[in-house]
């Protein structure tokens, strides 16, 4: 049972909790975020319009914040809250599964719509890598929700008090090492518009060319798994897919990708999408707006030629 | 040492008929692991080639787990025996119950040091039963990770995180989750696949764990299959690419997306 209507947000030793606390916040009840993690987290997050900040405490030096897991399950099985958010990253899903365990339901992932109405929960999710939908009501307990977590918290201007709590987190587990990326970091949700790649391109080489149709049409470029992985072509922050990066472009070109579900699932949102591939047969042609079939390295080069003079 | 690797058997929606009202008809999808299973796997046999330890594949779903299919495709790539519940209860249980259900056959093998899991199944594809297990287990819980090495206190292991990557000694059990290019899986040979069918195959019957019942009731109100239609699907022969390109382009432009 759920003994009150409040909504719990899960913090992971990052504020950038934007998007739980949006789709918190127009909810009955408190909302109550549960911060592991450093004090400056816990601090940002109580200005970001919630309405009670729960710390764990500062994690003692190369405490990994999954190992909180368990003290952050604690405190949501005490608060009994109706719904629980928590950021759909691999920190996040770790301390959600502690809060599964905890309450004894499952994490929903791809939530597109949380209905509360009296003491019914309703959600509507996404299915088998989009081939479906469903709508489902949650009684018992919690509905866990896995949600992307939606970037920088905008401050209200008020901080509240943070409370900190008793937690002894994990000590089997200690970070010796960090290192940071080197290089550029890619912001593929942001770009407004992203031409991906796939199977279809035959040598790493032939990237240029695809440079040069993202250079003509003032775009990022990603790709679909097979570049991301093995292959190892492109790092793997250009990845889109189910389990990548979920973009939601104006304009997405699909270069030489056979659209498979997984990687469809990434793009969905993308107001038009553009197919290019020498396979009439090739699943993407069902699920673009506009279909170019035939070989990418003559489409392409037209493309940049075109782009070039129509200004 | 005794690694278990985790993998789910399970029909690819790819192949997969959804009616009008989200009725999913599975029977032309054929089932398979997922393309990221064998990365653990991967990732557990170099670790168990060089400790001696060994690899115990395990996992729980729907009776077709137990198929000579799907055991031999796991016991092919680097697994040494199976402990699996292949029980058509469990075609369509959440993850936390899953989770469950593995945490009972760990507990059954006992003496596991280290489990290690790939990104997602190929059906489902959530990504989270690993890191429910880990907190039936009590275990610590780590995705993103990249490298596995035995050290005489335990583990060292790499993994991503935002930004960079971190290296972390860890001291006890763990799950640990594998990003899909962790490892390249190395291929089945004809030994491999002839050796698969002599390896231990364990199926334990769902009734004989002792698994705890979920709290939460979930019940579906109702199906449906994405709309589809908002898509143009104008697709042409561009054999004259120029005029293609040409055509395409103006398009784009009137719909102000270029």
């Amino acid at each position: 049972m759920s003994a009150s209507l409040d909504t719990w947000i899960i913090v992971a030793d990052d504020a950038a909790v934007g998007g739980l606390i949006e789709f918190g916040r127009l909810r009955a009840g408190k909302l109550v975020a549960v911060v592991a993690g450093r004090k400056s987290v816990a601090d940002e997050v109580a200005t970001a319009g919630v309405d009670r900040v729960v710390w764990l405490g500062q994690p003692p030096e190369g405490t990994p914040v999954e190992a909180f897991a368990a003290e952050v399950a604690r405190q949501v099985g005490e608060g009994l809250p109706r719904v629980v958010l928590g950021p759909d990253t691999t920190a996040g899903r770790a301390l959600l599964g502690a809060v599964a365990v905890r309450c004894g339901g499952p994490v929903f992932t791809r939530v597109s719509a949380l209905d509360l109405e009296g003491d019914r929960v309703t959600l509507t999710r996404i299915l088998f890598s989009g081939i479906a939908e469903c709508r489902e009501s949650v009684d018992g307990g919690p509905a866990i929700l896995a949600l992307p977590s939606g970037g920088q918290v905008s401050a209200t201007g008020t901080a509240i008090p943070v409370e900190q709590v008793e937690a002894t987190p994990m000590t089997v587990a200690l970070v010796v090492e960090r290192r940071s990326d080197e290089g550029v970091s890619v912001d593929l949700p942001s770009a407004p518009v992203v031409v991906g790649i796939g199977r279809g391109l035959k040598a790493k080489a032939d990237l240029t060319l695809i440079e040069e149709l993202a250079t003509a049409l003032g775009a990022e470029v990603g790709c679909s798994r097979p570049l991301a992985e093995g292959v190892d072509w492109m790092p793997k922050e250009r990845y889109i897919g189910i389990s990548g990066q979920h973009i939601s472009p104006r304009l997405y070109m699909a270069v030489g990708i056979s659209g498979q579900l997984q990687h469809m699932f990434g793009v969905r949102d993308a107001e038009v999408i553009v197919a290019v591939n020498s396979d009439a047969d090739a699943p993407i042609f069902s699920e673009c707006d506009y279909g170019l079939v035939g070989d990418l390295y003559r489409i392409v080069p037209a493309l940049v030629a075109a782009l070039k003079t129509v200004r | 040492m005794r690694v278990v690797a985790l993998y789910k058997w399970a029909p690819n929606p790819q192949d997969a008929q959804v009616d009008p009202d989200g009725i999913v008809d599975w029977r032309r999808a054929t089932e398979a692991l997922s393309e990221y299973d064998p990365v653990a796997f991967e990732l557990a046999r170099s670790l168990a080639d060089l400790t001696g330890a060994e690899v115990i594949g395990v996992t729980a779903g729907g009776s077709a787990a137990s198929s000579s299919l799907a055991c031999k495709t796991v016991l092919s790539r680097g697994i040494d025996r199976l402990v699996l519940v292949a029980d058509d209860r469990l075609k369509t249980a959440d993850s936390t119950t899953l989770a469950a259900v593995l945490a009972a056959l760990i507990h059954r093998i006992g003496e596991v040091d280290l489990v290690l899991a790939g990104v997602s199944s190929v059906d489902v594809n959530e990504g989270q039963v690993s890191m429910t297990l880990a907190a039936h287990l009590g275990w610590i819980g780590l995705g993103g990770v990249r490298e596995v090495e035995a050290t005489d206190r335990g583990l060292r292991v790499k993994r991503d995180v935002p930004g960079g990557s971190e290296t972390l000694a860890v001291a006890g059990g763990a799950v640990l989750t594998a990003v899909a290019d962790a490892a390249v899986p190395r291929r089945a040979g004809m030994r491999d696949i002839l050796a698969a069918a002599k390896k231990p195959v364990e199926l334990v019957k769902f009734d004989d764990l002792d698994v705890p019942e979920g709290q939460v009731v979930v019940s579906r109100v109702a199906t449906s299959r994405p709309d589809n239609a908002r898509r143009q699907h104008v697709v042409v022969e561009a054999s004259e690419p120029a005029a293609a390109a040409a055509q395409l382009i103006s398009a784009l432009r009137q719909r102000n997306v270029l």
